[in-house]
């Protein structure tokens, strides 16, 4: 009999461990854990939120800046994004609203990220090999010099 | 189990006397058995309703978004890309990636007969310089990279915490919540698509811009492109150009032998590119 008390006791704390951790799991698992999948569902709608989309395109633009937006469509920049050399437009524009200035980045090297000549780039793509493209110093927006941006072609 | 001392003058105690006293305690037992067993069962049914219910759950998210009704897909034309590293940028600014990691990054390969060179400068976010080459190269090219949104993901089945995981619509995407962040998907991820967060030290990654596309936006890296080199499909509508050039190019994927399938298709792959 005393052996079996011993058998006994043991059970006993296994089988509260065990409720303990089974009723543990269910305050601690998330309501929302398999019901879309073996992972707490309701994330898939706070990533659909989880921020404003910075970047709206080009046509976003267009409303206020007709003119640039047309002299870029018209030119060989066309498929260039103002938000490529500007910054994403929620920078600028939140509900509508004009919120602060729309930062750009005019200098050169902003330019040779696409046109200058290295290895890689496709051989069609326009490039120059900088030393001998620009005869003065190369520096700041040495470019915007001869070249406008909204329409690079001279 | 009795320790309390008794006193000397009252006789043995009785066997009857103790047999309530067994019967209590046997009764406690069962009773708590029954009480376990039945959390046991009931715990269980919660999970199997729970389980039942998710062959049929409501589509996640409203606003107009229904996961079942699109899957994701993503061309990549290495033969246009021109290494200018717009995507990173945007990428950067549109998900507040942090200082020094990349959710998508630029790799350029030069190669020739004498040898090869592959770089990729802080994930090309400044473009990329001009390099001399011990050899002389005869072709160079640049590859965008990014996670591939496998449907065999090895990063979400190593996840001891079901905070990775694959949408319906295809997209592979990590609860910041509930990662632990162990960086186990760090490691199984044969792309080196995620990293852990310095701040949060969660993995992060990739998401294909869900905040944008299931609002019908493109994600931020194909906005931007200015070559077309990058696009984002849905392989459930008919006349999607993505899905047509999957389904009638030659596409090549990342490491085809590790069976992972990924949803990221490159067109004009060069064997070099792993």
């Amino acid at each position: 009999m005393e052996h079996a008390r011993h058998v006994f006791r043991v059970v006993l704390v296994v089988i509260v461990a065990l409720a303990a951790i089974l009723i543990g799991r269910g305050f601690l698992v998330p309501k929302s854990h398999g019901v879309f999948g073996p992972y707490r569902g309701d994330n898939v709608v706070e990533q659909m939120k989880a921020r404003p989309p910075a970047h709206q395109g080009a046509a976003s633009c267009t409303p206020c800046h007709k003119a640039k937006a047309e002299a870029r469509a018209a030119g060989s920049h066309k498929s260039v994004s103002c938000e490529v050399c500007h910054a994403p437009l929620l920078r600028h524009v939140a509900d509508g609203k004009v919120t602060g200035p729309m930062p750009v980045d005019k200098a050169f090297t902003n330019c040779a990220r696409c046109h200058r000549k290295i290895q890689g780039r496709p051989d069609k793509f326009p490039q120059v090999v900088l030393e001998q493209h620009v005869t003065t110093r190369l520096e700041g927006a040495v470019c915007l010099e001869c070249h406008d941006p909204h329409s690079p072609k001279l | 189990m009795d320790h309390a001392p008794r006193p000397s003058a009252a006789p043995p105690p009785p066997p009857p006397c103790d047999a309530p006293a067994d019967a209590a305690r046997r009764d406690f037992l069962g009773a708590a058995l029954q009480v376990t067993g039945g959390a046991v069962v009931l715990l269980a049914g919660l999970d199997a309703a729970a389980s039942s219910e998710a062959h049929h759950p409501p589509p996640p998210g409203g606003d107009g978004y229904n996961w079942e009704e699109h899957r994701w897909a993503y061309v990549i034309d290495t033969s246009k890309c021109i290494g200018c590293g717009s995507c990173v940028r945007a990428c950067k600014q549109e998900n507040d990636v942090p200082e020094g990691f990349v959710r998508t990054w630029v790799e350029r390969y030069i190669s020739g007969p004498g040898g090869s060179y592959v770089d990729s400068p802080k994930g090309g976010l400044d473009g990329f310089p001009p390099v001399p080459t011990a050899f002389t190269p005869t072709k160079s090219f640049f590859v965008p990279k990014m996670c591939n949104h496998c449907k065999e993901t090895p990063c979400v089945q190593v996840c001891p915490v079901g905070a990775s995981y694959r949408t319906r619509d295809g997209v592979v995407m990590v609860d910041g919540k509930s990662c632990i962040g162990c960086g186990y998907c760090v490691q199984a991820c044969p792309y080196g698509s995620r990293f852990l967060h310095p701040e949060t030290h969660t993995a992060e990654k990739c998401t294909w811009c869900y905040h944008r596309i299931t609002k019908g936006l493109k994600p931020a890296c194909v906005e931007v492109c200015p070559t077309a080199t990058r696009a984002l499909g849905d392989m459930l509508r008919e006349d999607d150009p993505v899905r047509h050039t999957i389904e009638h190019e030659r596409v090549s994927i990342m490491q085809g032998h590790l069976l992972t399938e990924p949803q990221c298709f490159y067109l004009h792959l060069d064997m070099e590119v792993r």
